[in-house]
């Protein structure tokens, strides 16, 4: 397959579509995960460093390109100071948010400060640890662009009440994206805050469309019920308790199964679709029934097994996602030159995981 | 012979190539190549299922081999060793040793590590945050499930100078403060809040009636204040909460765990025995009976039960074992 399209004649000549593959197998990643996992115990979570390299590794290696896999470099020893500096951080946020207290305001404040930064060199460090063929991706993003994407932005959309939310969204990924680089080659991105805007205001009908359906089914009346028995201070029907609960959960559930698989195919079609390294185009066509059925059936199926179905989950979902995209070549792909090398910490990515900022692929 | 795609790290070129093994050395042999390097300066990549393995060189090139069982043989024969963590996680029997472990250490972990850890800070936490948050669990409580009292102010003062007057064993007077309060949800109960003071319901005044029993139950609560008890169970409770949060990511769960710890303090049986035990003490170093605590928990138990008047059993476990043993400690 590699070699397809090796003809050196002037005219450009049509080369072959690129797919994605990815060849994790779940039985195989279970037996990796759950003896990482085992050791991530024993050594009271020092391991978990260890662990999370092999488990980007695992999925890096499967991915496949044109016949070559992806690779992971990350040390084990700047991912686990990158954790312990997380852990400090996510630590003094609940505490000050269980206190209510006016540390929140300090704490608040001085993350909002740090965030930027240390999600911009969370960007710089995953893709400086990834490569393809034995070229490394950068990222080359600049300070003050993560503070305006991040801050600037993140205000503007709190300040008009969230109807800025997809121009943030838009911008973020322009941000990621166009200081993408796979070697020398330069990432380009096309998406435009419009289309943004049109997937969010689908999103937005559905949501307002289930709470019509809440308040059309009754389940609405059930809580006023409720708390009218619980002004009058007597006995509460206990069953009724439950079944509000229950139809609460459920709804909370469905939004987060049906609504927000629908929304992350929208979106990550949109931003994959539109981004190019140097002349090659990606195509992303990632199916939101099909995505739906795989986080539905994950999650039903992750909780029957109190979690030993997480290896086989896990590998679901990356072959459905990864297997969505495909490059539109437009060489045979021999070209790409490595960098100079660089030097990048791990403790942005640590602590954009633990406080889950990433809000797309 | 073992096919395999070289790179040369600084672009992303593939030559196709074929490796052997000339006695000690690696012999790379393609498209303009024809390297001859000794295998022991060759990093082997781990085996990770069904993934292409690398060998990688010094100079930062690398062979990437999707044969996995030639490679295997092409190692063997110089003598190549996986890594244990590599073997482990093929070994069918300790992946099956390894799930067993997991749960059983969780289960540990949970049982004793928990526990200890959650004592251990209970002891350490500034009192100025052990305040704060009594402060801030007690407005979260009076804007929901409690309601102001209805007891009269002349009976609470007396209650109230009645408690402060208790003498401890281990000396000085209760350090602790009672908050009157009426709940319809909690009904006859009493609970702990972080910081030492006592939260006092009607129903469990009315219940008892007489001053002398209902100190019975203030006196196990003193129990549970002198041990920290309701903090350490706040902290075991936060730190399962962090843990899931920290797996599923969800923060805003965390917050309404506290009241809810608070009002539902379900103390192991160990816990109430001890609290009884000292309770007992109390009630005896004060010129009272232990017999009075039992003869409390026996109207407890004895109001409708499932009702809501029988809230504070319903957080203490197996009645009628506390019962007896504070009758022999009342005997003696």
């Amino acid at each position: 397959m590699e070699n397809a399209a090796q003809s050196a004649s002037p005219q450009p000549v049509p080369h072959p579509l690129q797919p994605l593959r990815f060849n994790g197998n779940g039985a195989e990643y279970f037996g990796i995960w759950i003896v990482n996992l085992l050791l991530t115990i024993v050594t009271l979570g020092i391991y978990s460093a260890w662990a999370k390299v092999r488990r980007l590794q695992y999925f890096y290696r499967h991915t496949e390109l044109a016949g070559s896999s992806f690779d992971f470099h990350g040390s084990p020893i700047r991912i686990l100071i990158g954790r312990l500096i997380a852990l400090a951080m996510l630590l003094a946020y609940n505490v000050s948010v269980r206190l209510q207290s006016r540390m929140i305001l300090v704490v608040v404040l001085a993350l909002a400060v740090v965030m930027p930064w240390l999600l911009r060199n969370s960007f710089r460090f995953r893709l400086y640890n990834t490569s393809w063929r034995g070229t490394r991706f950068h990222f080359r993003g600049s300070v003050g662009g993560s503070y305006r994407v991040f801050l600037l932005n993140g205000f503007l959309a709190l300040i008009t009440l969230y109807v800025m939310a997809p121009f943030m969204h838009q911008r973020l990924k322009q941000y990621q994206h166009e200081n993408s680089w796979l070697g020398r080659t330069q990432c380009s991105f096309h998406a435009r805050a419009g289309q943004f805007y049109a997937i969010y205001l689908l999103l937005f009908v559905a949501m307002v469309g289930f709470f019509i359906l809440i308040s059309v089914t009754g389940i609405g009346h059930a809580f006023t019920a409720v708390a009218q028995m619980q002004k009058q201070g007597g006995h509460v029907d206990t069953s009724l308790v439950f079944r509000t609960f229950l139809i609460l959960y459920g709804t909370l559930i469905l939004i987060g199964l049906v609504v927000g698989p629908i929304f992350h195919a929208l979106v990550t079609n949109l931003i994959w679709s539109n981004t190019r390294i140097g002349e090659h185009r990606i195509e992303c066509r990632m199916s939101p029934p099909a995505l739906i059925w795989i986080t539905v059936s994950n999650f039903i199926l992750v909780i029957f097994t109190l979690g030993l179905f997480i290896p086989w989950a896990a590998v679901r979902l990356a072959k459905f996602q990864l297997e969505s995209v495909r490059l539109l070549p437009a060489s045979d792909l021999q070209e790409f030159e490595a960098a100079e090398p660089e030097n990048i910490g791990a403790v942005g990515e640590e602590a954009a995981t633990v406080f889950d900022f990433d809000i797309s692929l | 012979m073992l096919q395999a795609h070289y790179f040369d790290g600084r672009s992303t070129r593939l030559r196709e190539v074929s490796l052997s093994i000339d006695g000690t050395d690696l012999i790379v042999v393609g498209e303009a190549l024809d390297i001859r390097l000794p295998f022991a300066d060759v990093k082997v990549d781990e085996r990770l299922g069904r993934a292409p393995r690398r060998l990688r060189f010094n100079d930062g090139t690398f062979c990437e081999v999707r044969d996995l069982h030639a490679l295997d043989a092409l190692l063997s024969s110089v003598g190549h060793h996986d890594r244990w963590v590599d073997r482990l996680q093929r070994h069918v029997q300790f992946v099956l040793f390894s799930c067993l472990a997991c749960v059983l250490l969780a289960a540990a972990g949970y049982r004793w590590m928990l526990p200890w850890a959650a004592a251990k800070a209970a002891q350490h936490l500034p009192p100025a945050m052990v305040r704060e948050l009594s402060v801030h669990t007690l407005n979260l409580l009076d804007g929901a499930i409690l309601k102001p009292t209805k007891i009269a102010a002349e009976r609470q003062l007396a209650l109230s100078t009645k408690f402060q007057a208790l003498r401890l064993p281990e000396g000085g007077n209760p350090n602790s403060s009672l908050l009157f309060r009426l709940s319809p949800q909690l009904g006859a109960n009493a609970f702990t809040l972080p910081d030492g003071d006592i939260i006092l319901l009607d129903d469990l005044i009315t219940l008892l009636g007489d001053d002398e029993q209902i100190l019975a139950v203030l006196a196990h609560e003193l129990a549970h204040v002198r041990g920290r008890d309701g903090l350490q169970l706040l902290l075991r409770s936060s730190a399962v909460g962090a843990f899931w949060t920290f797996y599923v990511g969800d923060i805003s769960a965390l917050l309404a765990a506290a009241p809810a710890a608070v009002v539902q303090a379900k103390y192991s049986q160990d816990l109430e025995q001890q609290a009884d035990d000292y309770a007992a003490a109390l009630l005896r170093y004060n010129g009272m009976s232990p017999a009075l605590l039992a003869e409390a928990l026996k109207k407890l138990a004895q109001s409708k039960p499932g009702s809501a008047k029988s809230g504070y059993l319903s957080s203490h476990p197996s009645t009628d074992e506390r019962m007896r043993h504070l009758r022999i400690l009342a005997a003696h």
